[in-house]
């Protein structure tokens, strides 16, 4: 077996003194795609954002490694710098800063070096011709009036020009129509390599059709509560997540 | 706190006597016309007749008075040299290419000239001592037109000023490109009074841009120099005017402007600056709408460091149905500086229809930086859409991640996203060489290691 190329090593993250996720495990090795699904308040925000290092969220215990390297002493840049990419839920839109300044620096920062303009063009059509975008489109600003599905495309269109090593997907699938979650979804599997290993958070399965999991967990109230293949995510689409939460308050009592 | 230094003696530098003779000599070492001199001297008396201030008008109460000269000189009359080209070194904020350009430097003119396009319609730029001799009758005629100084600097103002230029543009002329006034600050030379005036005749079209620089920036003066700008705008029926400021004054400069424009019918001014030098720049602008259908827009770029202070006090006066203004101002702070922004819409009874607005929005870089937005509605109309917001705040912390989590820099991000909040502002200045100034003096200005103190 290849070794670990990102690792979640009993993590605790807490928010304004709340632990949200609650001693979390996960080795994704390259070639995989796992996916973790849990409902609303599970944790899954919280632990797509900790692991690019938002200040928001402080990390009590445990450890994140990408490539066998703590990444928990590591900035956002840093860490994005060293492969590590997050699609966020909800964009940030920044007035006044164009996609395509934002994009050059964004790829030029993730090289070490400043694209070539000629390069930097020719890759940034490919992409965008992928994701079916205008491009008129990276002359708007960052995320500024874009619409839902415009947004998420955005991310895909980042992740598709800077090649991380592992892509944390932040329920990417909400808010799109089909016709966009199909797109988006192909911008994720024309990146996926087995060189890279993608993690899908998401609250709905609906994604997983299009992209396809190695591994599935279920996440509920900050901890992993089941791990299986494919069929997991059947499973839960059929009989939603009551089971799961019964079992996991048992487990609460009985410990 | 302040109010010791405040206590000082006020006028003690205003000697009735001696400035009228000043004001003579001035007017006559530059071979004015007899009208001219009427004018300075007419507004000196209305200046010896006023206040300074009393501390107590809304515009004035949140300025640090103390840093602010209560000075009236009479400055150097740089001989004959109106009209003579002398040498100097090229502006900074120079253009490869414009329509028209007045380059002065202390009083003393280092360029002007005019395209043919221009000159061809009958558009001129010229420094305002020459256009007061060789087109008397226009000057005459619009010089103060736009009604009596509201105060002791603006009356000061026209009374003393030894440079300034005059635009105009006659009946439907059309000039594409901008104009330039460019100013060096001759900064051995201490106080310096300009007047600008720019007149658009009906259905014209005129973009003046205006630039100041300081000839040593690094000298350590023993005073503060300080440095008073009266421009006055008219924009006639139809009529579409521009008037963009750029100022880099030498930091310890005590800098106060008086910007007046009235908007004719369907006529339209537009009116933007960007402050980066001087220790105290404070600016009044006051757009006039007493005819149907005017509009009038002001936007407003600042980039404060160090203990900089800077202000604006703007009115928005609406009088005629149906016309429309619209603020903006957008500032960035760093270290203890400061910025007060006080902006009035006033809509007297007649002004049905009004359409105003104002934004002023405040970027905190350091703890030690503060603003102190204060947008003010007097509404005498009742059928008008009127609308204000303000802030002050950090960068947002979400907007730094983003960039952030896409492998740029924290400094790197900030700049970006400090730029892209400018950018609005910056993005309309009437000219790409000026944007691209206006670009350069914003990265200077956030530069931490920069040398001013």
């Amino acid at each position: 077996m290849t070794s670990p190329l990102f690792e979640i090593d009993s993590l605790e993250v807490a928010v304004e003194d709340k632990q949200i996720v609650n001693g979390l495990s996960l080795t994704l090795r390259p070639g995989e795609v796992h996916a973790i699904m849990g409902p609303n308040g599970s944790g899954k925000s919280t632990l797509a954002n900790s692991l690019m290092g938002h200040p928001r969220y402080t990390i009590n215990s445990g450890d994140i490694r990408l490539a066998g390297e703590s990444v928990l002493e590591m900035a956002p840049d840093e860490r994005a710098r060293a492969g590590l990419f997050l699609a966020f839920q909800y964009p940030t839109d920044i007035p006044g800063v164009s996609m395509i300044n934002f994009l050059r620096r964004a790829m030029s920062a993730r090289r070490g070096e400043e694209i070539p303009v000629r390069e930097f063009r020719q890759v940034l059509n490919e992409v965008l011709g992928r994701l079916q975008m205008d491009e008129q489109f990276v002359r708007r600003y960052v995320n500024d009036g874009f619409s839902g599905g415009e947004k998420k495309r955005a991310e895909i269109l980042q992740l598709g020009l800077l090649q991380p090593l592992v892509a944390v997907m932040d329920e990417t699938d909400s808010g799109l129509d089909i016709d966009a979650l199909r797109i988006v979804s192909e911008g994720v599997n024309t990146f996926h390599s087995d060189d890279n290993a993608i993690l899908l958070i998401t609250h709905y399965q609906r994604i997983l059709r299009y992209v396809q999991p190695d591994h599935v967990h279920v996440l509920l109230d900050g901890r992993i509560v089941e791990s299986g293949d494919a069929s997991l995510a059947e499973r839960l689409e059929r009989d939603g997540y009551e089971p799961f939460m019964e079992r996991a308050e048992e487990r609460v009592l009985t410990s | 706190m302040t109010q010791a230094t405040l206590e000082v003696p006020a006028d003690a530098e205003i000697k009735p006597d001696e400035l009228r003779a000043q004001v003579a000599e001035l007017s006559r070492s530059k071979g004015e016309p007899d009208w001219l001199l009427a004018f300075r001297l007419a507004s000196l008396e209305q200046a010896i007749g006023m206040e300074w201030w009393t501390g107590q008008e809304e515009s004035w109460r949140r300025t640090p008075r103390e840093r602010l000269p209560r000075r009236a000189r009479v400055g150097r009359v740089a001989g004959s040299a109106n009209g003579t080209a002398i040498s100097v070194p090229q502006h900074v904020f120079a253009p490869d290419a414009h329509a028209g350009l007045v380059h002065q430097i202390d009083g003393r003119v280092a360029a002007s000239n005019l395209v043919e396009q221009a000159r061809a319609q009958g558009v001129i730029i010229k420094p305002l001592a020459a256009a007061a001799r060789e087109n008397s009758d226009l000057i005459q005629k619009w010089l103060g037109a736009i009604g009596a100084p509201a105060d002791r600097y603006e009356a000061f103002g026209r009374a003393l000023w030894t440079q300034g230029v005059f635009v105009y543009a006659p009946r439907g002329a059309i000039v594409d490109e901008s104009l330039f006034y460019l100013i060096t600050q001759d900064v051995a030379q201490g106080d310096h009074w300009h007047y600008t005036l720019v007149v658009a005749e009906r259905e014209s079209q005129v973009s003046l841009i205006d630039g100041g620089d300081a000839d040593d920036r690094r000298a350590e003066l023993p005073e503060a120099p300080l440095i008073h700008a009266t421009v006055e705008l008219i924009a006639e029926d139809g009529a579409n005017l521009q008037f963009a400021s750029v100022q880099r004054w030498h930091r310890q400069t005590a800098a106060i402007s008086t910007t007046r424009g009235r908007v004719g019918r369907d006529a339209s001014i537009r009116v933007t600056t960007a402050a980066f030098g001087a220790d105290l720049d404070k600016q009044r602008i006051d757009l006039d709408l007493s005819q149907n259908g005017g509009f009038a827009e002001i936007r407003g770029l600042f980039v404060g460091d160090g203990k900089q202070h800077i202000e604006h006090v703007t009115r928005q006066h609406h009088k005629g149905v149906g016309a429309t203004s619209d603020l903006l101002i957008r500032g960035v702070l760093t270290d203890e500086s400061q910025a007060v922004q006080y902006g009035l819409i006033r809509i007297e009874p007649e002004g049905q229809k009004t359409s105003a607005h104002q934004t002023m929005r405040n970027l905190l870089l350091d703890d030690g930086a503060g603003a102190d937005p204060i947008p003010m509605l007097e509404i005498e109309a009742d059928d008008v859409k009127c609308s204000h917001a303000a802030a002050v705040g950090p960068v947002d912390p979400d907007q730094l991640f983003y960039l952030q989590a896409r492998g740029i820099p924290p400094r790197v991000a900030e700049r970006m996203v400090v730029r892209g909040f400018l950018s609005e502002i910056a993005d309309g200045v009437p000219d790409e060489h000026m944007r691209e100034v206006i670009d350069e003096l914003v990265e200077i200005q956030l530069e931490p290691a920069k040398a001013a103190t």
